[in-house]
């Protein structure tokens, strides 16, 4: 009776033993998933934070896509390349798609070097904004240095390019402040996060007119009132633009 | 711990020099290695500042001492500092948290399984940690909903704000964080890990309520001071400020530019009321205070200021690698002193400035 029982005891702690053995190493396993889910979901979240501020990455991730919008003052910032459609023409597809990337590769760099974000390329466009994801109270000062920065890394590129027998690259930029809304906007199935507002039309417009008045730089009178008074720019004839009542009172800037 | 170590982080811009006195001071008052002093030998000011902070982060009065290194691992990883991050989670691994706990507080901040109390502890420490906007009114509502009263979250602001110090100023000069991601790794650690919680347990005290003395109620940023008043750490960051203030690497007028920068950057508007009221109390006209908070540039401002403001307004956001960079290339241009006053200036009135919303509590 005493060893039957003794048998019994010593199975059911086997029993207990191999129980608690497996729970452990499922349990292991188990945190083991999870870090790495939980890792996987950081690098994730890292490789979007190019697409969007981390604390609307982290609003996604929290309670999913939403209709997030806030209203902010921006400076926006809209550059083209001036003679691409001709490029485009006479140039190797795989050429020029190396070209740009270059270009858009020193642009970007130009342009978060002084704390702006890049929104969007629009084909050979690009749009930028200064104070959009941080509060900035130095915007219009960044957005013009990025514009200063832009200028000077576009005459390298194109000294790279001149090198391997490429035709130079010429620019025009459009900078403009004012009130819009930030958020994420989009259809269903794309979403960005963008800023909406009257002031990227006026950036856009402003942009078109380098080429009217053969500068690569202009930036309206609103931007100018915010800057550093000793940044070098030349007044330039008020001129009328689409979408805006009054003709703008505009600046180059040398 | 994995995506902490893909931060890009420089090397270290500081060398060390031996400095006995300051480590057994270090060692006797926070129970850990004191080698971190070695960095700092170059300026007694930042020197003092360094121990001084490392002790009120262990010092609390009113909160769970837990929740705090919590919040000290939580605000290190938003930071991305990689040494405070490293530090905290090895701290946190002696004291005997769980991989899982220390896997949910870095990735699992919104979703994880926290208490209430705790949720929104940590949600207003990240808040305050990014202050963009800078917190407001509205922020404190969550806490007082789970109940935490006005001496709460003044000592949570206030302890916060101590681990926005030790972030920055480690990112800024970017301490070496690989022997603390690897501590909790060691074999030996296992063995001892007992031995060194229990001591560990013993600095990381419950301090006792302490009244400023009436002459401590003034000088530069008592209204930030005076709002952490009843707390060790106001005492303390009284003597900091003060000292700072009087510093020989620094005149007292850059540091007051600094610190109206850095609360021009975070719209701290009592912060910058008050800088401009020194400022004009130092000699500047209006005029000239503005264009410097306009535009980071002014024909009045000396050499030395000339180089350290745009690069204050950096301190504010910045990714680590980047402004590691910026700082290693100011470094050659100033004495190590005036460098290391710099930073801690900066790293101060980074922290001080986010607490704006506990100084509007108290008036």
């Amino acid at each position: 009776m005493t060893l039957a029982l003794g048998v019994a005891l010593g199975v059911t702690i086997l029993v207990l033993a191999i129980v608690a053995w497996r729970a452990t190493r499922e349990s292991k396993l188990l945190l083991r998933r999870l870090e790495a889910a939980a890792t996987e979901l950081e690098n994730l979240q890292m490789a979007f934070s190019r697409f969007a501020p981390n604390e609307v990455i982290e609003r996604i991730i929290a309670e999913g896509v939403t209709d997030f919008g806030e209203k902010k003052e921006v400076t926006v910032l809209f550059a083209d390349l001036v003679g691409f459609t001709a490029l485009s023409e006479n140039l190797e597809p795989s050429v020029l798609v190396g070209v740009l990337n270059g270009y858009f590769e020193r642009m970007s760099r130009a342009i978060g070097d002084q704390r702006g974000y890049v929104s969007t390329f629009i084909g050979d466009g690009l749009l930028a904004f200064f104070g959009a994801t941080d509060p900035n109270p130095w915007q219009g000062n960044d957005a013009v240095h990025a514009a200063l920065a832009m200028r000077a890394a576009l005459a390298d590129y194109n000294r790279e390019l001149t090198k391997r027998g490429l035709p130079e690259l010429g620019i025009g930029i459009g900078l403009h402040r004012g009130t819009g809304v930030v958020g994420l906007v989009g259809s269903q199935q794309l979403k960005e996060f963008a800023f909406v507002g009257r002031a990227v039309n006026v950036a856009a417009r402003v942009q078109g007119l380098t080429r009217n008045f053969a500068v690569d730089i202009i930036l309206t009178e609103t931007l100018k009132q915010t800057i550093d008074p000793r940044f070098a720019t030349r007044a330039l004839p008020d001129t009328a633009v689409k979408g805006v009542e009054k003709p703008l009172a505009i600046h180059a800037l040398d | 711990m994995a995506s902490m170590t893909q931060i890009e982080w420089e090397p270290c811009l500081l060398t060390q020099h031996p400095a006995p006195e300051l480590e057994r001071r270090f060692e006797r008052e926070t129970g850990r290695p004191g080698q971190l002093m070695r960095y700092l030998e170059g300026s007694p000011w930042l020197a003092d500042t360094m121990v001084r902070v490392s002790v009120q982060v262990m010092t609390a009065v009113h909160i769970d001492p837990n929740l705090v290194d919590q919040v000290g691992l939580v605000i290190s990883q938003d930071n991305s500092c990689r040494f405070c991050f490293g530090m905290q989670r090895a701290f946190l691994r002696v004291l005997g948290m769980s991989e899982k706990r220390i896997a949910q507080l870095e990735h699992e901040l919104l979703t994880g399984d926290f208490n209430p109390r705790e949720r929104a502890a940590l949600e207003f420490a990240r808040r305050l940690s990014r202050s963009k906007p800078l917190t407001s009114a509205s922020d404190l509502l969550p806490l007082r909903d789970v109940g935490f009263s006005d001496e709460e979250i003044i000592e949570l602001a206030g302890l916060a704000g101590m681990h926005l110090f030790l972030n920055r100023l480690s990112t800024f000069v970017a301490l070496p964080p690989q022997p603390m991601e690897n501590f909790p790794d060691q074999w030996w650690l296992r063995l001892l890990r007992p031995l060194i919680a229990a001591k560990f347990r013993r600095m990381r005290h419950r301090g006792k309520p302490v009244a400023l003395l009436e002459v401590d109620h003034s000088g530069p940023m008592s209204d930030f001071v005076n709002a952490l008043d009843g707390l060790p750490m106001a005492r303390d960051l009284r003597i900091m400020i003060d000292r700072l203030w009087a510093s020989s690497a620094l005149p007292a007028r850059t540091v007051t530019l600094l610190f109206a920068v850095v609360a021009r950057a975070l719209d701290s508007t009592r912060g910058e009321r008050e800088a401009r009221g020194l400022l004009v109390g130092q000699g500047f006209e209006r005029d000239d205070i503005d264009q410097i908070l306009t535009h980071l540039a002014s024909p009045v401002l000396s050499e030395v200021e000339a180089l350290l403001i745009p690069l204050a307004r950096e301190t504010v956001w910045y990714q680590p690698a980047q402004i590691q960079r910026r700082c290693a290339a100011l470094q050659s241009q100033l004495s190590n002193e005036q460098f290391l006053d710099f930073l801690g200036a900066v790293s101060l009135f980074n922290s001080l400035c986010r607490l704006e919303v506990i100084v509007g509590m108290r008036t």
